[in-house]
């Protein structure tokens, strides 16, 4: 055994002793280049079952552009794409949408502290609906029980579970909250992520790169990382996806809240609001003078957290 | 010479921070962006939202955005009508606790101003409802009789701060009744579990 690592290690202090000319350097270089990419060819072919079908739609996926670059007709062919590889790989028929955001709307969310129960059927919601990794418990909400007096929610309890409400506390709910000035959008260096013009603030999954600078810039806690490969049991996938919203991520990619971009741009509720059974959540487009969450805006009292850090969060806290 | 271009250079600083707080102005932070919105948006014009299958009544009132349908009530009392049984005929005492609503609890109104029966429910003719004026309210506007009380609730319900929409937040306006969300008879929300539960931050 000794003398194997000794070997080892005289090997090792011969390469980095051997001193290498420019020219050797570079021929050494294209060779493993060119080695390098007949792997990626042959990589499929060998010792996997894919199919060939399968193994183009990956090598046409690969080469795909960011999504705010591609034209409508590659965002067709992409969601195609990938409603033909969830089929190949696992077995699930799903109708993926790349549907563009309305016209004068522009999306808000308002957060009644007074009525909530903390009863989370909304946590709850949002995994099923957004296909979050069970494995990780990936949340996108967070509600914490709070002591009345206290607006910052690194005071209260984010993991209680007691029967709830419990009295003298209040809950308050946190996810993204689509900033206008999104620190967010201008930490990520590949520009994977950018604010729709409908305000939702959506992450193209494929050019995520996990630098994981973004969440690290947002101060409200909004972001979520696979650590690992997110898993959803084969018969709980919602297979109404959007290519912005709840598709399928990989390991190593960003996700966060999307508004459901998937029901929302379809004119319904966030699957958040539409669950809460307290009416506690409000939601609706802020460029409608009539809409319900202008109510709220006009004739509550409101405010939101960590206003004066200037993100402009479009996501108010209002109280009865 | 020297002296003009002392001017345009004078004017020039003048004339930068005044384009710049025009900029500012315009700058599109939402609170801009909402205040400058005052046109009506059309929400119809989503055509994806569709009409739900769900009994809907239109509601007597108005909201901001006009008219609106509220989800109808009385297909889900379990004994409507409740004619069939408040009649003149005789009940049979093995009959009595479910003649008698004995199933229902009452804890509406706080100490002694617990309501009775009659505060809510007609007293001649019990398929309606009658506010205190005595005026008869179908139970599928049961909303007119909670208000009387509870205006402030009802002026955010018509708003939209309080309850809310049912499915769509575009299309025509579908709220739910005061009836779908609180028990009439104990309208109070209970203790119970959450349906799941959050793991602790740093994990």
């Amino acid at each position: 055994m000794d003398s194997r690592k000794k070997e080892g290690q005289m090997k090792t202090i011969d390469i980095l002793e051997k001193k290498t000319s420019r020219r050797s350097f570079m021929k050494k270089l294209s060779i493993a280049a060119a080695a390098g990419s007949a792997g990626l060819v042959a990589g499929g072919c060998v010792g996997t079952s894919e199919s060939t079908e399968e193994m183009g739609l990956k090598w046409e996926e690969y080469f795909k552009k960011n999504y705010r670059m591609m034209t409508p007709e590659e965002k067709d062919e992409t969601v195609v794409r990938l409603e033909k590889l969830a089929k190949l790989q696992d077995g699930v028929d799903i109708q993926m949408s790349n549907q563009e955001p309305q016209e004068k709307v522009l999306f808000g969310y308002a957060f009644n502290i007074s009525r909530c129960k903390g009863y989370m059927d909304c946590v709850e919601a949002c995994v099923q609906e957004n296909n979050l990794d069970r494995n990780s418990k990936t949340q996108y909400i967070r509600i914490f029980e709070m002591d009345s007096g206290q607006q910052d929610p690194t005071s209260g309890d984010g993991k209680y579970h007691h029967e709830v409400p419990v009295e003298n506390k209040y809950y308050m709910g946190i996810q993204c909250f689509h900033c206008e000035n999104a620190p967010c959008i201008r930490a990520c260096p590949t520009k994977a992520t950018w604010r729709e013009p409908d305000g939702i603030v959506v992450v193209d999954y494929d050019w995520c790169i996990g630098c994981r600078y973004c969440m690290a810039a947002c101060p409200f806690w909004g972001r979520r990382f696979n650590w690992g490969k997110p898993e959803v049991p084969k018969e709980e996938i919602n297979t109404k996806q959007h290519y912005l919203g709840n598709r399928k991520r990989m390991k190593g990619a960003m996700e966060k809240c999307t508004f459901c971009v998937q029901r929302t741009r379809q004119g319904k509720l966030p699957a958040c609001a539409d669950a809460c059974p307290t009416g506690s959540r409000v939601f609706g487009n802020l460029l409608d003078p009539d809409s319900e969450i202008r109510y709220v805006l006009k004739h509550k009292k409101v405010f939101r957290f960590k206003e004066e850090l200037g993100t402009d969060p479009k996501f108010w806290y209002f109280m009865d | 010479m020297k002296k003009i271009f002392l001017r345009s250079g004078l004017l020039f600083l003048f004339l930068v921070p005044v384009a710049s707080l025009n900029a500012m102005a315009s700058g599109g932070g939402v609170m801009d962006r909402i205040h400058d919105a005052d046109e009506p948006f059309d929400s119809m014009a989503i055509d994806s939202a569709y009409q739900l299958p769900l009994k809907t009544v239109r509601g007597k009132e108005k909201w901001q955005g006009g008219q609106f349908r509220v989800l109808a009530r009385k297909d889900f009392i379990n004994k409507f009508r409740c004619s069939v049984c408040h009649t003149d005929k005789k009940v049979l005492v093995k009959n009595a606790a479910l003649f008698t609503h004995g199933d229902i609890v009452m804890n509406h109104g706080q100490g002694d101003d617990g309501l009775a029966c009659i505060q809510c429910h007609d007293e001649d003719n019990r398929d309606f409802l009658a506010d205190s004026s005595g005026k008869k309210i179908d139970f599928d506007h049961s909303y007119q009789l909670c208000g009387q009380c509870h205006f402030r609730q009802k002026r955010d319900w018509l708003g939209g701060a309080h309850g809310k929409r049912d499915v769509y937040w575009a299309g025509e306006r579908v709220i739910r009744n005061c009836t779908s969300c609180h028990s009439p008879h104990s309208p109070a929300f209970k203790t119970k579990m959450p349906e799941t539960y959050s793991l602790p931050l740093d994990q």
